[in-house]
């Protein structure tokens, strides 16, 4: 404490910077160590490593198109990002997200071709409004469940996912199922349901402003309203909160719905941004990636914008890599998890601030 | 055809027989989750080590020529996970969830990832150079009538899962060793205090669930089915961690919850057959799932009022 009064201002600053530029270095050397082992992977299969990560930067940040399209791809990693920090922030397991990006993108495809005579901005503001209902009712059961009789969610969030991609299969299998598309999947939605595109030649469409707004949105939450103050510290210390008087079980309930919620925007924005009707398998797992981009973010919601930007760069530059160099994209799905190995282990992180604070 | 014609042509010795083999993968990694849970630690990996168990049970036997040789290769791999599971939770203290998440994701990108590389295939790979498990032959089994058909003619995987579930009660629950081991996840600070070496022993718990995982990786894609299919896995890691939960660790329960699963899966593929739309026959191991462990809930509640 004394130590700081007596040093210069420089000082003082480096210490106030110390944290932030710790978190940078650390995410730097991971993300090199990453790609270091991509690449032995990459080296022992005969192909040339530097090759293929040029390829990969040049697919994912080379040219401006390429730079939007990276962005589309991050609006749906950003709202899964979203929905993870809500929910561990407030220490609900919720591994349902997945699940829940399928049910909102289904009702969001639903309101967007079934529901006629609307303006554009009504009509992509009431599917994504049904989109966070669905969301946020596929997360309801689970979290009821646990409150109720005590059912672990880690579970039952696990065995929803299972179960909302087989019951949005089913609709457009039955029900739902289009006429006029290969895929299974609905009828396309309406032209007053689309985003409007950003960029000529581009995906890049209005849902990427749209989580933009929703990351700002949760941010005020989380740490400007009591609401928010009382889910964090559920999080934090649950009988901290208990004694406090805090309402536990209401604060877990809003959590698990607003990061469901979430979710079910996520899913929707992708179908109307993107797909432009809903199709099986459209996710190809964003709402794990959402998991890891919320511990990458440390559960900031500013910082899942970065973080997501950053996976969206991985996915879609490994297109451009198998492509230039035959190395399958499928080996980014492996770095994704030597990352998340390395970040979880803070193997720098501890070294470091051990070294530095000396 | 009449309703108790159809209901005595889906319920039948033969989809008992289908259960006890579909049950059998969930069984061995269930095993897996009791040997991790009754160290202390949450093993939310088991689905990703069932996935690199099978792929590289294929890799061995299509690379030695025999479904053993397949079995080991998938049990040293899926150690080597589990060595890095264990390490990075106890050494760097990572949160165990999110490890295991870590360890889904990355059996799933990795599976895929060879699967291009190694057999320049996406989607499954299948070769007659993959040497399966044979069903045994039990002369005086077999030929019992009921007993016959639904007990005859499994995989050697399929008995031995039986024996494992009876193994682990004994080793956990009749030896020193055991109650150690048992010891650490139930008070680990009386443990530590009787000079019990925490560290040693999650290290052993997480191996021994990766050996499991392996097992029952292997069984699904050298037993059940006779190829690699991306993410076959299919949640029955998740399932496994259902059984466990379901069963409060204790073996003989577990084993029971396992074999619901097992005859779930069953009765969704003989659904099938019968018209029903896949999609929703499919979801029939899951929502029993759900609804098996709010069932067990509901009855622990009952039993302890909540505080």
């Amino acid at each position: 404490m004394e130590s700081t009064s007596t040093r210069t201002p420089q000082a003082r600053w480096l210490e106030a910077l110390r944290g932030p530029l710790l978190q940078v270095v650390n995410y730097v050397l991971i993300l090199l160590l990453a790609l270091a082992i991509g690449g032995v992977i990459i080296w022992l299969s005969g192909k040339d490593p530097l090759a293929a990560y040029r390829a990969l930067f040049v697919g994912a940040l080379g040219k401006p198109l390429a730079v939007a399209n990276t962005l589309d791809r991050a609006t749906v990693m950003i709202l899964a990002g979203l929905a993870a920090v809500v929910a561990f922030s407030t220490s609900v397991n919720n591994l349902g997200i997945e699940g829940q990006l399928y049910m909102g993108a289904f009702a969001a495809a639903w309101v967007g071709f079934g529901v006629r005579g609307l303006p554009q901005f009504l009509h992509i503001a009431l599917a994504l409004a049904a989109a966070a209902l669905a969301g946020a009712l596929w997360s309801w059961l689970p979290i009821w469940l646990k409150l109720r009789w005590g059912v672990e969610e880690i579970v039952t969030t696990l065995m929803f996912n299972y179960i909302a991609m087989l019951f949005t299969a089913y609709l457009v299998a039955f029900p739902f199922a289009s006429k006029n598309t290969v895929l299974p999947g609905t009828d396309e939605i309406l032209a007053s349901a689309t985003f409007p595109r950003l960029v000529r030649g581009s995906a890049l469409n209005a849902g990427f402003l749209v989580a933009l707004a929703l990351v700002v949105v949760v941010q005020w939450f989380l740490f400007r309203t009591k609401q928010g103050y009382e889910l964090r510290m559920v999080g934090l210390n649950r009988r901290f909160a208990t004694y406090s008087g805090m309402p536990v079980r209401r604060s877990a309930l809003l959590g698990m719905l607003l990061s469901g919620a979430l979710a079910g925007v996520g899913g929707g924005a992708i179908i109307l941004g993107f797909f432009l009707r809903f199709v099986t398998g459209f996710s190809s797992g964003y709402g794990w990636d959402g998991i890891i981009i919320s511990l990458l973010a440390k559960n900031s919601p500013l910082a899942v914008v970065p973080a997501s930007i950053f996976y969206a760069a991985l996915a879609n530059g490994s297109l451009e890599m198998q492509a230039v160099t035959q190395v399958p994209s499928t080996l980014v799905g492996a770095i994704k998890g030597v990352i998340m190995f390395l970040v979880t282990a803070r193997v720098f992180l501890d070294y470091f601030s051990k070294r530095w604070r000396t | 055809m009449s309703i108790a014609e159809t209901l005595q042509r889906l319920i039948n010795v033969a989809l008992f027989a289908a259960g006890l083999r579909m049950a059998t993968s969930i069984i061995y990694a269930t095993l897996g989750g009791i040997f991790c849970s009754e160290c202390g630690v949450l093993n939310v990996g088991l689905e990703g080590l069932m996935l690199v168990g099978a792929f590289f049970g294929v890799v061995g036997s299509f690379y030695l020529g025999s479904a053993w040789a397949g079995l080991l290769v998938a049990v040293l791999s899926c150690l080597l996970l589990s060595l890095a599971f264990a390490a990075v939770h106890l050494e760097w203290g990572a949160n165990q969830m999110i490890v295991g998440l870590a360890l889904n994701i990355l059996g799933y990108g990795l599976t895929t990832y060879l699967l291009k590389q190694m057999f320049n295939t996406a989607g499954y790979f299948s070769s007659e150079k993959i040497i399966a498990f044979q069903p045994l032959r039990i002369p005086l089994l077999d030929n019992l009538p009921l007993v016959g058909s639904l007990l005859g003619g499994h995989f050697a995987l399929v008995y031995l899962a039986f024996a494992s579930v009876a193994l682990t009660w004994f080793l956990l629950y009749k030896t020193p060793w055991g109650f150690r081991f048992r010891s650490v996840g139930e008070s680990p600070g009386a443990a530590e205090a009787v000079g019990i070496n925490l560290r040693q022993v999650k290290y052993t718990g997480v191996l021994i669930g990766g050996i499991w995982c392996a097992v029952g990786g292997a069984f699904l894609s050298l037993a059940q089915l006779n190829l690699f299919s991306e993410n076959m896995s299919a949640g029955r890691g998740f399932l496994a961690l259902a059984a466990v939960n379901f069963g409060n660790r204790k073996p003989l329960r577990c084993l029971i919850a396992a074999l619901v699963f097992g005859l779930a899966d069953a009765l969704s593929v003989r659904l099938q057959r019968f018209g029903f739309p896949s999609q929703l026959v499919l979801m029939l191991p899951y929502v029993s799932t759900v609804l098996i462990l709010t069932l067990s809930s509901m009855q622990r509640r009952r039993l302890a009022p909540a505080v």
